[in-house]
């Protein structure tokens, strides 16, 4: 075993992306820390301010205006819409699993909606979700549910339902729906995993007289939490990095009422428009901190519930 | 496997063949004549306004032989945003028309070049006295003109005279009228309305603010001065249409203004007897009663009036935006840029810019435009259209103050003004804009600290 | 596993209905392309238009530079599927058959920047493009995949590590270098996993909105789902132009969807085994 060469090779094979590290990842990453004790217009040289960045921060998540609204959408956005993508997810996958036929068929179906590209979805949920001529309202309506404002109000469907007892989704909940259009991905993980469970497995447990339900508690799901959570994960994280539709539906500008300024935007608004560049690397960082607490989190919590077969 | 992944890549290839092939008729740019230096030149307008654009560019280009304007539309959301990416990023146009709040703050930061730092000094002072007291505010920042208007927007009322007449109803002159109007067309304590007499819509608390002889900032302290008691006074008025209403009635009622077939103007569909809004609507009008006109129905008469202020409020005031002409830092051809903007604008090319308001039915910047025989005629057809004009050169017509940050605080005003509209649980007036005032401040001695 | 007809029935109600839900939007968006605006504006809710008008989508074309988009489009995603496809594979191979100290410890790294958000990184990048002459060309969309992206790398590892060792040690004896390896063993060995990394990076070029839209200003260097964008602010009241430009961006990623499903679907379902 030549493991000079070795080594030499290694370090050859992985340089470009060695050079992406340094030049995509490290130093971006030192800069924005470093600006983010800074004003920054990107124009002008940076000036170090301390740590003023930081206190707006504190003071805006305290009185629930600039990053603490954005906050507060995205743990909306995220809060709805990753329990309901995953059981979406595994509500798809176990009726693909089913034994009849033209299963393919719908397979392809269901998964096709991921691949739309989200600048052509944008542009056709804001048309199908147009409170007055769009075709959900209009099914909606003859199932006696009213015409909700979608897109255009900026309440949601919680609060909303909380306060006047109606059903009434908004902006974020149009958002949601947007994103649960897009589930095939994790549904076809399941589906993989979900062949994967051990058939003689069920077959034992039918043996015992276990019925469908307590096969599904008993068996599947404990076969599928792992990918239960790395769809937590993976799902978290998009809700936070979910940026063009957003841009699309809100006009740039996170309307009505601010209702969809999620972070991704506000950051991207902060830096480019408010030219405050200071600012938007602390909100980048302080994300960033918040993203990888709540994964340390589900990591630590995963021991409990996760199971690792085999 | 091998086989499909060949037939895909043959497929991709062919397609990348075709498309450049065809891309080559989708440059339709003529190329930049020799001996001519070129006039990178971005700007908003589609659809009929472009037309016009076009034309005014051909105009210019033939007028000249030195300069050549190359007009590249940029619609889509957040213009200002993709300027100052192509600034900072080191590859400007040389021009840009903007009809955002950004001048104070690409001025502070050095995005954008005042008018002295490439034109002639007479040039710009002639520029300064030339025109209109709104232009005017509207592209100084800091004592001086970092950009050249070249149109303005006005905002006054439209009604329904047909509607008012059918009550028995008067345009408003006051206040009190316009209440007076809403209270007998649409009666509080009803389930639901077919018609409002007005609405106040939450984006207008910049117009009502200014009438009701609020201000949003002292040039003298520079202080924010959103919690005024004129525009406390201005957004309670506002806020007393959703006590009475409710906030749901509003957001349901403005929500069918959104939807009408082709996004129609509501006050034509009957929706109000009294809506504010600009200049161009009076282009709606026309076409509308011209419709009426060639089915033989009876003609809608509509007309136009200021905004009525309350006691002790401004006459003919109001909020007033418009287009402005900057060039940006890095520009390559800045002196071509300050010739096309003359030209569009009408400083010393008054009799081309008259001509140029007409086509585009467009406000111009300065008495000597409109004074053009051209366009006085224009008004004598138009009379709606020359109430605006009237408007335009009020000395109460304010822009959004022109400070560093100013998008936010535009954006900032009418947030607060759409929360108070719009939640029933909304704090108090004052709160909600001594809160907002705060915030504000802070944005904008962040910015103005960040050029010291 | 038997399932008696009753539930045959309740699985195929269920099935239908999952399906009507999900591909319906799509018929929808379809259909609808080909109406008449007229019809858009009185009949929005039938499927079918009761005229075909496939003007619609000459229109669509010709309202805006449809084709230098399309060749904007096309020239990003060739160019950044052969830069993931080189460093990728380039990298996956150092980090499955290569031993070299660091290796480990580079690999949580490369794991941990698939959980770093963009926006962390987003404007010293676009200063360092900016710096590098890049901004405002279609190298910048394109230079930074040459330098590898976390996700291909793990998928392209993931499948190197099933390839037997003896394999590789039997070139060695024969006197092949790493790169021969690499290049005459392992690589014509994955096409299926290179094919599966081609495929998705050619569909997330295709999509790539944000990128464009931080890096682009000049029109003549736009792609299609930027243009696409700017076409909805100027066009938001021609519903039929909209939807038939919506159609025709969406078409070709469909089509590549349908040549490639199996590929495609058996890529993603490895993502989710770690």
């Amino acid at each position: 075993m030549s493991s000079t060469r070795n080594r030499i090779a290694g370090y050859a094979f992985a340089s470009p992306w060695l050079g992406g590290l340094v030049l995509l990842y490290l130093f971006p990453f030192a800069a924005s820390l470093y600006w983010s004790f800074c004003r920054y217009d990107l124009i002008n040289p940076p000036q170090w301010i301390g740590g003023e960045n930081y206190t707006r921060l504190a003071d805006e998540i305290a009185t629930g205006t600039g990053f603490g609204q954005a906050l507060a959408n995205t743990a909306y956005y995220a809060a709805v819409g990753v329990p309901l993508s995953i059981l979406l997810g595994i509500t798809l996958a176990v009726l693909l699993s089913l034994p009849v036929r033209g299963q393919a068929i719908f397979r392809t179906l269901f998964f096709l909606p991921s691949v739309i590209p989200v600048v052509a979805a944008s542009i056709l949920w804001m048309w199908l979700l147009d409170p007055k001529e769009g075709i959900v309202n209009y099914g909606l309506a003859s199932i006696g549910l009213g015409t909700p404002g979608w897109l255009q109000s900026s309440g949601d469907m919680f609060s909303t339902f909380w306060r006047t007892g109606t059903f009434a989704p908004g902006s974020k909940d149009a958002l949601v729906l947007m994103s649960l259009w897009g589930v095939g991905n994790f549904m076809v993980i399941y589906l993989a995993a979900l062949g994967d469970v051990p058939k003689s497995l069920y077959e034992a447990a039918q043996l015992d007289g276990a019925g469908a339900m307590r096969r599904f508690l008993h068996i599947t799901l404990p076969m599928l939490t792992p990918i239960i959570f790395f769809n937590l994960v993976m799902g978290l994280i998009q809700s936070v990095q979910a940026f063009t539709q957003i841009y699309i539906v809100s006009e740039g500008r996170g309307s009505p009422a601010g209702s969809t300024m999620m972070i991704s935007l506000q950051l991207f608004l902060s830096a480019f428009q408010h030219l405050d560049m200071g600012y938007a690397s602390a909100v980048a960082w302080l994300l960033f901190v918040l993203l990888l607490v709540a994964t340390l989190l589900l990591f630590r919590t995963s021991r409990r519930w996760v199971y690792y077969g085999g | 496997m091998n086989r499909s992944t060949f037939q895909i890549a043959a497929i991709l290839l062919l397609l990348a063949v075709v498309a450049y092939a065809a891309s080559r008729g989708d440059n339709r740019q003529p190329p930049t004549p020799p001996h001519r230096n070129e006039v990178l030149f971005w700007h908003f307008w589609g659809g009929a306004d472009r037309t016009t654009v076009e034309e005014i560019v051909r105009r210019f280009n033939a007028s000249q032989d030195q300069h050549f304007v190359r007009a590249v539309a940029m619609p889509g959301n957040n213009l200002d945003l993709k300027f100052f990416l192509a600034v900072a990023g080191g590859d400007p146009p040389d021009l840009l028309n903007i009809d955002d709040p950004v001048i104070a703050d690409w001025g502070a930061r050095g995005a954008i070049q005042p008018l002295d730092a490439f034109a002639p000094a007479d040039e710009v002072e002639q520029a300064a006295a030339w025109l209109f007291p709104a232009a005017r505010r509207l592209a100084t920042y800091d004592g001086r003109l970092y950009a050249l208007p070249n149109g303005l927007d006005v905002r006054a009322l439209y009604y329904h005279q047909t509607m008012l007449d059918q009550y028995g109803l008067k345009p408003p002159q006051t206040l009190a009228e316009l209440d007076q109007i809403e209270a007998t067309i649409a009666p509080p304590g009803a389930a639901s309305y077919e018609r409002h007499g007005y609405l106040p819509d939450s984006r207008r608390l910049w117009a009502w603010g200014y009438v009701f002889g609020g201000q949003f900032y002292n040039e003298a302290t520079h202080q924010v001065t959103a919690d005024d008691p004129q525009l406390i006074a201005a957004l309670e008025w506002m806020v007393g249409y959703r006590q009475r209403y409710g906030p749901a009635e509003i957001a349901a009622f403005r929500q069918g203004d959104q939807s009408l077939p082709g996004k129609a103007f509501p006050l034509l569909a009957g929706r109000y007897a009294v809506v504010m809004d600009g200049q161009w609507r009076v282009r709606d009008i026309r076409a509308f009663q011209k419709a009426q006109q060639e089915r033989g129905e009876p003609l809608t008469e509509f007309g136009v009036c200021p905004l009525p202020p309350p006691r002790g409020g401004l006459q003919r005031a109001g909020w007033v935006n418009g287009n402005n002409f900057v060039v940006p830092r890095g520009a390559n051809n800045a002196a071509g840029a300050w010739a096309f903007m003359k030209f569009w604008s009408g400083l010393g090319h008054e009799a081309e810019a008259a001509k140029t308001c007409v086509a585009g039915g467009w406000i111009p910047v300065s008495a000597q435009v409109a004074q053009q025989a051209e366009f006085q005629t224009f008004l004598q057809a138009e009379p709606m259209f020359a109430q605006f004009v009237d408007l335009a050169g009020s000395e109460n017509q304010y822009p959004v103050p022109v400070v560093p940050a100013g998008a936010f605080f535009n954006n900032e005003i009418k947030s607060v003004a759409e929360r108070a509209m719009l939640r029933a649980a909304a704090p108090d007036c004052r709160t909600m804009l001594q809160d907002a005032t705060r915030v504000i401040q802070r944005q904008i001695d962040a910015a103005q600290e960040n050029d010291r | 596993m038997k399932l008696n007809l009753a539930e045959k029935v309740l699985a195929y109600a269920a099935l239908l209905l999952a399906a009507v839900l999900l591909a319906g939007p799509l018929a929808i968006l379809f259909f609808s392309s080909l109406k008449t605006p007229a019809e858009i504006q009185s009949n929005p809710h039938a499927l079918l238009p009761q005229i075909w008008r496939w003007e619609n989508y000459g229109d669509a074309v010709t309202a805006m530079p449809f084709f230098l988009y399309l060749r904007n489009t096309l020239l990003i995603c060739l160019g950044s599927v052969i830069g993931t496809v080189i460093s990728c594979s380039m990298a996956a191979y150092a980090f499955s058959k290569l031993q070299w100290p660091g290796r480990n410890l580079l690999f949580g790294v490369l794991i941990g920047t698939m959980l770093l958000p963009w926006h962390v990184t987003m404007i010293p990048r676009f200063l360092l493009l900016r710096e590098v002459g890049l901004y405002n060309t279609l190298g910048a969309l394109i230079v930074p995949t040459f330098l590898g992206d976390a996700f291909s790398i793990f998928l392209l590892r993931q499948f190197f590590r099933t390839i037997p060792e003896d394999l590789s040690e039997a070139a060695r004896i024969d006197g092949l270098g790493e790169w021969g390896i690499f290049w005459r063993i392992i690589l014509p060995l994955s096409k299926p996993a290179v094919a599966t990394v081609a495929l998705f990076q050619f569909i997330a070029a295709w999509n790539d909105f944000s990128g464009p839209l931080l890096l682009l200003s000049d029109k003549r260097n736009f792609p299609l789902a930027y243009g696409l964008e700017q076409f909805v602010s100027s066009y938001s009241d021609q519903t039929h132009l909209l939807l038939a430009a919506a159609t025709l961006f969406t078409l070709p990623i469909v089509i590549l969807f349908f040549l490639t499903q199996r590929t495609f679907l058996k890529g993603i379902a490895t993502t989710g085994l770690k």
